[in-house]
C-alpha cells in the first residue's frame, strides 16, 4: 500500500518537473479546428483537401468539426463568441452574411491572401467577410430504372406517369427556394425577385409531390424506390449517382439552374489564427479545388484549378452551361426568403 | 449547531431550487428575451428591443392556425391513444400475477427502440409500396395515401406514445378493486352500468394522467410529423424546428417556444381542475 502511494508520489513529482519541457513541445503543433457539413461532403473534403493539407504542413493538425447544416455552424460561431473554438468555417454565403453582420468573421484581405486574385469573381459578395470555396448547382435528380428516357428539362416534374413518386426538400430549405427561382423563369418570370409564376407552377406541382421532406434526402428516396424524380443539389447528385449502381442520376436540365455557394471564413479571435489563414490559403488553391471538384463534382472557384474534362463535365462549370445559368445575388434571395415562405406554406405545402 | 427540521428544510430545498433556476427558469428568460428582439434576412438578430416579432406573429392567422391544428391533432391523438391502450392496461392489470410483469415488459418495449426508428417503421408498413397498402390492394380496395400526410403522422405517434398511455394508466389503477365491482353486479347493475359507475371512476386519475402526458408529447414532438407528415403537417413543434435551424429567425423561435409553454401551463391547468373534481366526486 505504501510502496504504491510512493510510487504514486513519484509520477507526480517526475510530471510536475517535466511539465515545462512538455508544454513547448506540443506548441509546435497546432491544431486548428474546421467546421464544415458532416456526412458525404466531410468524407470526401476530408480525403481531398484536409489530409493533403496536413501532409504539406506537418505543424499543423485540422480537426474537422462535422456540423449537420450552416445554420448549426453559425449557432455554434454565436454560442462561442466571447471564446471561439472554431478557426475556419465552412457554410452558405448568406449565412457567411449574417455571420459577418454579427462580427463573427475576420476579413479576408489581398495582401495576406494573394490566391484571392486567381477565384472567379462570383466567389465575392459585398459585406460578407467568408470567401466562396465550391460552386455547387440544382440538378435534377430521376432514377434511370423509372424515368425513360433521361430527363433533360424541369418539365418532367409536371408529367403524369410521375405524380405521386417526386420527393423535394421544399422551403424554407434552400432546395425549395432555389428550386422556385429556377422554376420562376421557365413559367416566363423575367425578375426573380417576382416570383409568383414559380409558386404557382409548384403549387399546381404539389398534389403530386409524394413528400416535401423526404428524410433524410431526396437522393435516398430515389435510391431505394420510394420517388422516381426529385430535386437535389448537383455535386452529391454526381457522386451518389456513381455509387448507387443505376438506381439514381443527377441531370443537369437544358433550361439551365442556379448556383448555390459555399464560403469559407476566418473566425474572429480565432484560437490559431496563423494556421487558419495557411489552411485558407490551401483551400483556395487551384491543387486544392482540383482535388474535390474531381472527387466530389462541386464546381472550382480557383480559375486556375486544371480539373479534369471528365470531372468539368458533371458540374454546371462549362461555357455553355454558364450562359443558361439564373443569375442570383442570394443576398437579395436572403431579403425575400420570408416572404417566399409564406407563400410556400399558403400555396404549396398546404395543397395535396 | 441545532437546526430544527422546520427551519431545515428551506435549506434542503435550496440546491434543487438552485438548479432549476440554472437550468430552467435562465434559460426560459433568455428565451423570453429573445423574443423580444428582431430576426433579421439571413439568420441575424437585432441588438434593439423590438416588438417586431410579436406583432409579425399575432398578426399573421397562419400561426393561429398551426397553434389550432397542433392542439386539436394532440386532442385526436390522446384520445386514440387512449381508446387503444385501455383494454390493453386493464387486461394487464387483471392478468395472472406470474405474467403481469412480463405483459408490462412487453408493452412497454417499444420505448427501448427509438421513435426514429419506429417512424420508419411506420414509412415502410404505410408507405405505397408498403404492406398494408398492399394488402388492402388485393382485397380490390383502393387505399387511400396513408403516409406523408395528417393520416400517417397520426397513426404513427398513436403508435409510438401508446406506452406512455398504457403505463400511465397502470399507476393509475391502484384503486381498482374487483370485490367493488362484483357488489355492483349482485346488486343487479349490466357490465356496461359497473364500467360507467365503477370501473371509469375509479381508473380516472390513470386516465388523466395518460392524457396529460400524451398530449405534451404529441405537442411537442417533431420529428414524427416531419418524416411522416412529408412536409405538409404543419405544426408548432415543426415551425420551432424550421425557424431555429432552416431560417434561423430565433426570435420568431422563441416567441413560438413560449406559445407552447403556453399552451403546456394550460394542459396541466385543465388537468388540475378535472383531476381535483374528479377527487370530490369519488370521495
Amino acid at each position: 500500500m505504501d510502496l504504491t502511494r510512493r510510487h504514486l508520489g513519484r509520477v507526480a513529482v517526475g510530471g510536475l518537473l517535466a511539465a515545462p519541457f512538455i508544454r513547448p513541445a506540443s506548441a509546435q503543433e497546432r491544431s486548428i479546428t474546421l467546421a464544415a457539413y458532416s456526412g458525404i461532403f466531410q468524407d470526401n473534403y476530408h480525403a481531398a483537401v484536409v489530409e493533403p493539407f496536413m501532409k504539406a504542413h506537418p505543424g499543423i493538425k485540422v480537426s474537422y468539426y462535422a456540423m449537420p447544416n450552416s445554420a448549426q455552424t453559425l449557432g455554434t460561431l454565436r454560442a462561442q463568441k466571447a471564446a471561439p473554438q472554431i478557426d475556419v468555417a465552412i457554410f452558405d454565403v448568406t449565412i457567411g452574411k449574417a455571420a459577418s453582420d454579427e462580427g463573427l468573421l475576420d476579413p479576408l484581405t489581398k495582401e495576406e491572401f494573394p490566391v484571392l486574385a486567381e477565384l472567379a469573381p462570383a466567389a465575392f459578395a459585398p459585406g460578407v467577410h467568408a470567401v466562396g470555396v465550391t460552386f455547387d448547382s440544382l440538378s435534377l435528380l430521376y432514377s434511370p430504372e423509372v424515368v425513360k428516357p433521361a430527363p433533360t428539362s424541369w418539365k418532367v416534374l409536371w408529367e403524369k406517369p410521375y405524380q405521386g413518386k417526386i420527393a423535394i426538400t421544399g422551403a424554407p430549405d434552400i432546395v425549395g427556394i432555389g428550386l422556385t427561382l429556377v422554376i420562376n423563369r421557365l413559367n416566363g418570370g423575367t425578375d426573380y425577385r417576382q416570383f409568383d409564376a414559380g409558386i404557382k407552377a409548384l403549387s399546381d406541382l404539389s398534389p403530386g409531390v409524394l413528400s416535401w421532406e423526404p428524410k433524410p434526402d431526396a437522393y435516398t428516396f430515389i435510391t431505394n424506390g420510394t420517388a422516381a424524380l426529385g430535386v437535389g443539389w448537383n455535386a452529391r447528385g454526381q457522386l451518389y449517382a456513381r455509387q448507387s449502381g443505376g438506381k439514381l442520376a443527377a441531370a443537369l436540365p437544358e433550361e439551365g439552374s442556379l448556383f448555390q455557394i459555399n464560403t469559407i471564413g476566418l473566425v474572429k479571435g480565432a484560437p490559431q489564427s496563423e494556421a487558419a489563414k495557411a489552411y485558407i490559403r490551401y483551400a483556395l488553391s487551384a491543387e486544392a479545388q482540383k482535388a474535390f471538384s474531381e472527387r466530389m463534382f462541386y464546381a472550382p472557384v480557383n480559375t486556375r484549378a486544371d480539373v479534369s474534362a471528365e470531372a468539368l463535365a458533371a458540374t454546371a462549370a462549362s461555357p455553355e452551361r454558364m450562359a443558361k445559368m439564373l443569375q442570383v445575388d442570394w443576398l437579395e434571395v436572403a431579403k425575400i426568403r420570408d416572404r417566399m415562405n409564406d407563400q410556400w406554406r399558403r400555396r404549396i405545402l398546404s395543397r395535396g | 449547531m441545532s437546526a430544527t427540521p422546520r427551519n431545515l428544510l428551506p435549506l434542503l430545498v435550496l440546491p434543487a431550487v438552485a438548479v432549476n433556476l440554472f437550468t430552467f427558469l435562465w434559460p426560459m428568460l433568455n428565451l423570453a428575451g429573445l423574443s423580444f428582439r428582431e430576426g433579421l434576412p439571413g439568420g441575424g438578430i437585432g441588438a434593439a428591443f423590438s416588438l417586431a416579432t410579436w406583432g409579425d406573429l399575432l398578426a399573421d392567422e397562419f400561426y393561429l392556425e398551426i397553434l389550432l391544428r397542433s392542439v386539436g391533432m394532440a386532442l385526436g391523438i390522446t384520445g386514440l391513444a387512449l381508446l387503444a391502450s385501455y383494454p390493453i392496461a386493464f387486461f394487464v392489470h387483471r392478468a395472472d400475477a406470474r405474467w403481469r410483469n412480463l405483459l408490462v415488459v412487453a408493452c412497454i418495449s417499444p420505448l427501448l427502440i427509438s421513435a426514429v426508428v419506429r417512424t420508419y417503421g411506420w414509412l415502410v408498413i404505410l408507405g405505397d409500396a408498403g404492406f398494408l397498402p398492399v394488402i388492402l390492394r388485393g382485397l380490390g380496395f383502393a387505399p387511400p395515401r396513408l403516409v406523408f400526410n395528417m393520416t400517417g403522422v397520426v397513426i404513427g405517434l398513436v403508435e409510438i406514445l401508446m406506452p406512455y398511455m398504457i403505463l400511465s394508466l397502470l399507476a393509475g389503477f391502484g384503486r381498482l378493486n374487483q370485490t367493488l365491482e362484483e357488489a355492483a353486479a349482485s346488486l343487479g347493475a349490466p357490465p356496461l352500468v359497473v364500467f360507467w359507475r365503477i370501473v371509469l371512476p375509479l381508473t380516472l386519475p390513470g386516465i388523466l394522467l395518460g392524457c396529460l402526458l400524451v398530449f405534451v408529447l404529441t405537442v411537442s414532438s417533431f420529428i414524427t410529423p416531419k418524416l411522416l407528415g412529408g412536409g405538409r403537417v404543419l405544426l408548432l413543434a415543426t415551425e420551432i424546428y424550421d425557424q431555429a435551424i432552416v431560417t434561423l429567425n430565433w426570435p420568431l423561435a422563441a416567441a413560438l417556444s413560449l406559445i407552447a409553454l403556453g399552451v403546456f401551463g394550460a394542459a396541466l391547468l385543465v388537468y388540475g381542475r378535472i383531476s381535483r373534481a374528479a377527487e370530490r366526486s369519488i370521495a
